[in-house]
């Protein structure tokens, strides 16, 4: 995968943020660049609702390509090694071409939930009641699902918390991104790390850095 | 008439033909998916385009409460109204007096519901129901009938059965678009083969262009369904389609094909979908056993189907609990089964090779030879020889 910055904000200085920019999915496909900014279709268990992949194929190309990939919908089942077995999620959902983006929380069945996140992992809503997901946990999925891209699990608040709270989940967050990276057979190099920091823009920017 | 029924292929009872529609050309033995309020659930008009699906049933109780028929008359009708470009058939509303009895009120003027909408009183006469569907457009219009369970005995069932004839003319004389429309009758009377006889030979006089044969399948004992419909197949013209109506299983279908019927509808592959069950060869497979939690086949091995071809038992299982895509995923297969059945029929018919066909159907569904005395009895009038199917009886 490749990213570029086609065209950066018009605009003095760092007056303008927004830029544009052309996602190479790579991995050999023949797909042109999706133009960013880009949606990334929400799923539920690796299929958009009510979308099947015969369907999927009408929406507009490339765009509908990237789609979004909760790993905490597949706590339950099907198990790590049955995913494995099958091949990842491209082929158990039937999208061999398309690229997952995964991140544990969504909007709708897998919603971060910072009252019952502690340091042994993050916890998370579902419809089956409240889940809490440790570093290990979170990679036996990735690597039986194997998204093209994933993203470090978490310690979310939301920003009223006290800054106590918020260091606290800025310190979590990096430490589950070393353990996430400590068992992930690629390095890292489909990694995309959690910045957290609540609404403090000097905790942000540490992070980043 | 607005259809040209023409046979293309027989053995002994059992046909295949060419039926062309005004708006499409079908291929009988057929099913046709239930699509109540102009929708089947869970699939999209070009997934059923896909899995060759030829006519979809509708129907008009359920289209005029809602969104009503003025409102599919003033869009173009109901093909217009859900852009559907093949087959439509629309029923009467008559089953419902069945399904919703506690709602309703039979007379000879019609029959009073309760509108589960606003509670208020709806009254369906023959007339009624004709401009409804007149509206609505379908292909094939089904005259009201006064419908009643076989599992009822007595004398309502006699009284049913001469409602339907006297609603029969009055249906006849109140279809405004017999050039466009074709307007079936339906053979009632329970599972008397005296008051089946009167109303097929009531419905023949009145020449009309196709004819279904109803009140069968809603519980009663399958030797006596399968009797009712090879008496009025036997009776009714053999130029015009037969359709069994609420039927079904496909066992059943094969059946009644044998034994001379040509259409079918049903909301059971649907229905059975969305509790978590798919129709394979062997007879059903509930993708919610834990069992299918580590099963990395297909549902089918042999189906062509999008799904069969994509997904497998684990990943359908992970999603018949827990998501709608679950049943949307088992819903198509479960369709796809049914137009390959069809299609199947209709070829194996054409080409010579039905009894093969029906052999190899029951040898696959009961390996053991335990073939129902029911089927065995039918087949036996069909003509089909299934003895190489069936267990040797222990002396």
């Amino acid at each position: 995968m490749r990213f570029v910055v086609t065209k950066p904000s018009a605009g003095a200085g760092a007056a303008g943020k927004a830029r544009l920019g052309a996602l190479y999915l790579g991995g050999g496909g023949a797909a042109p660049p999706i133009e960013t900014p880009a949606l990334v279709v929400p799923t539920r268990r690796g299929l958009p609702s009510f979308i099947s992949r015969d369907l999927l194929d009408r929406l507009p190309y490339p765009d509908s390509l990237l789609l979004h990939l909760s790993p905490i919908h597949f706590i339950e089942c099907p198990s790590t090694r049955t995913i494995k077995n099958i091949g990842g999620v491209h082929e158990m959902v039937g999208l061999q071409d398309h690229f997952f983006i995964a991140s544990p929380g969504d909007s709708v069945e897998s919603l971060p939930e910072h009252g019952g996140t502690n340091k042994i992992g993050a916890a998370f809503e579902t419809p089956s009641g409240r889940r809490l997901i440790n570093p290990k946990d979170y990679m036996d999925i990735i690597s039986s699902t194997r998204p093209n891209l994933w993203a470090s699990i978490a310690d979310e608040v939301p920003a009223w918390v006290t800054e106590k709270r918020n260091r606290l989940s800025i310190d979590r967050t990096l430490k589950w991104l070393d353990d996430c990276l400590s068992l992930d057979q690629e390095k890292g190099a489909s990694t995309l790390g959690a910045v957290v920091g609540g609404p403090n823009i000097e905790h942000r920017k540490k992070m980043c850095n | 008439m607005a259809l040209q029924f023409e046979v293309v292929g027989r053995f002994n009872r059992a046909r295949a033909s060419k039926l062309t529609l005004p708006h499409y050309v079908v291929q009988t033995p057929m099913f046709m998916p239930v699509g109540t309020q102009g929708t089947i659930k869970g699939l999209t008009n070009s997934q059923l385009e896909d899995i060759g699906c030829q006519i979809i049933l509708g129907n008009t109780y359920h289209l005029a409460l809602r969104p009503g028929a003025e409102l599919i008359d003033e869009l173009g009708g109901l093909h217009k109204f859900m852009n559907w470009k093949r087959g439509l058939l629309t029923d009467s509303g008559g089953f419902q007096m069945v399904s919703l009895l506690h709602l309703a009120d039979i007379t000879e003027e019609g029959v009073t519901f309760q509108s589960p909408v606003d509670g208020k009183p709806m009254l369906l006469t023959p007339e009624e129901s004709i401009q409804i569907q007149n509206k609505i457009g379908a292909d094939i219009i089904m005259a009201l009938d006064d419908v009643v369970r076989t599992t009822i005995t007595g004398p309502r069932i006699e009284e049913a059965m001469y409602r339907t004839l006297r609603w029969m003319d009055r249906c006849i004389a109140a279809h405004k678009r017999p050039d466009a429309q074709n307007l079936f009758g339906i053979v009632q009377g329970g599972l008397d083969p005296v008051l089946r006889d009167i109303c097929v030979r009531g419905l023949v006089e009145r020449n009309l262009p196709g004819y279904a044969i109803g009140g069968l399948a809603g519980g009663e004992d399958k030797d006596s369904f399968w009797r009712v419909v090879a008496q009025c197949t036997a009776a009714l013209p053999e130029d015009k389609p037969r359709y069994v109506m609420g039927v079904g299983y496909p066992l059943d279908i094969v059946v009644c094909s044998a034994l001379g019927a040509d259409m079918y509808d049903c909301v059971y592959p649907t229905r059975t979908a969305r509790f978590g069950t798919a129709l394979v060869p062997e007879g059903v497979l509930k993708l919610k056993h834990n069992a299918m939690a580590s099963d990395e086949r297909p549902i089918v091995s042999t189906c062509s189907c999008m799904v069969c071809k994509n997904y497998t038992r684990a990943y359908i299982h992970s999603l018949v609990t827990r998501d709608a895509m679950g049943s949307q995923l088992l819903s198509y297969h479960n369709l796809s089964y049914m137009m390959r059945l069809s299609k199947d029929l209709h070829m194996s018919i054409v080409e010579g090779r039905f009894p093969e066909y029906v052999r190899g159907f029951l040898r696959t569904q009961f390996p053991k030879g335990d073939v129902p005395q029911w089927v065995c009895n039918a087949m036996e009038v069909a003509g089909i020889d299934i003895s190489s199917c069936c267990a040797p009886v222990p002396v």
